[in-house]
């Protein structure tokens, strides 16, 4: 269950990355999982809803992007998307380097303009104080 | 309206930071740093016991104990002599390196030659938590059975060696030998494999072998 400590520490970051764009409400966020990562994405899905209950990211959406494996043959140097133990296509090695699928990354965050509506009163006001 | 902002950060970052804090005062203070890992139950407690037993008198070594609860761990490898920390998790599945620094900061490191870190029992989410250490070694006992190494890649890919538990068990099991180990090597060809009876005593020798051959490379 180190889904929890997972979802906590992206709360975390993205409260500070709203933070530093302006603040509010963030409705969404977009995390990069590499499939080697040992993190379940319902497991996950589920936690971050907990971890961001009482904060702006309170509801928020939680769109979960699957990075495949990807490795270099350690034999034949070829690059392919396959599993750690499948064997290389080209040579029938198994293993190799680790190119991609250990992502565990916070990639974007969508935040609401909580000023635009705000703004808007002000100005009507301002507009109808005039006419 | 909503605007997209990118965020572009690892979610561990922060545990990456203080990992790499751990292993530069590791490095200063001279001492090897070894994550013992397994699932729980495969003896990492009783082959520490024999460990710190055998090396104590001619090698300063110290241990930190993960567990969810109790002192349990602490309290049997500390009565061979050897100063332990206990870290509680509090039902976290994983030590993270935070908790090391604090750990480590109720010993004078630079005393020691050797800190062995007794992760919890988890063959999932310990491998996502750098602490710092040098190496990294599994245990897997052979009552567990030889698919643990394909089943979980992301431990046995990471580990310097791998120590086979509870050979004295082995006749009564049908543990493979050699699919473990033919498992574990396409995904981790480097991987040491060291055969082990905590009980028995038997491979213990080789298992000092390779803890000292790793100290010594360390150093260089």
């Amino acid at each position: 269950m180190h889904e929890v400590a997972v979802a906590q520490r992206m709360v975390e970051i993205a409260l500070s990355a709203a933070d530093e764009n302006g603040g509010g409400r963030i409705v969404a966020a977009r995390l990069l999982l590499g499939k080697l990562t040992c993190v379940d994405p319902e497991t996950l899905d589920f936690a971050f809803g907990v971890a961001t209950r009482g904060t702006l990211a309170e509801g928020c959406r939680l769109e979960i992007v699957r990075i495949p494996a990807r490795l270099r043959c350690g034999s034949c140097r070829s690059e392919h998307e396959r599993e750690l133990l499948e064997p290389c296509p080209v040579c029938g090695a198994v293993g190799g380097e680790v190119l991609q699928g250990r992502e565990l990354r916070l990639d974007a965050i969508d935040l609401e303009e909580a000023k635009t509506s705000a703004s808007c009163v002000v100005q009507s006001e301002a507009t109808g104080g005039g006419g | 309206m909503t605007t997209q902002v990118s965020v572009e950060r690892d979610v561990l970052q922060d545990n990456a930071r203080d990992a790499q804090a751990n292993r530069e005062r590791f490095a200063r203070a001279g001492i090897y740093v070894l994550n013992l890992m397994s699932g729980p139950g495969a003896g990492k407690t009783t082959l520490l016991e024999r460990t710190v037993g055998a090396l104590n008198p001619r090698m300063r070594l110290a241990v930190i104990a993960g567990d969810l609860e109790t002192r349990r761990d602490a309290d049997r490898i500390g009565r061979h002599g050897v100063p332990v920390v206990q870290i509680n998790t509090g039902g976290a599945c994983h030590i993270e390196a935070h908790q090391i620094a604090k750990a480590a900061g109720q010993f004078e490191l630079s005393e020691f030659k050797l800190l062995i870190i007794e992760n919890v029992g988890n063959l999932v989410c310990p491998a996502e938590f750098d602490l710092g250490e040098h190496d990294k070694a599994m245990m897997l006992s052979c009552t567990e059975g030889h698919d643990k190494p394909a089943k979980y890649p992301l431990m046995f890919r990471e580990a310097q060696a791998m120590v086979l538990s509870k050979m004295d068990l082995l006749p009564h099991t049908n543990f493979d030998v050699d699919a473990a180990i033919a498992d574990a090597k396409a995904l981790n060809p480097g991987i040491e494999v060291i055969k082990v009876s905590a009980f028995t005593g038997e491979g213990l020798d080789a298992w000092f072998d390779w803890l000292d051959s790793r100290i010594k490379a360390a150093q260089r």
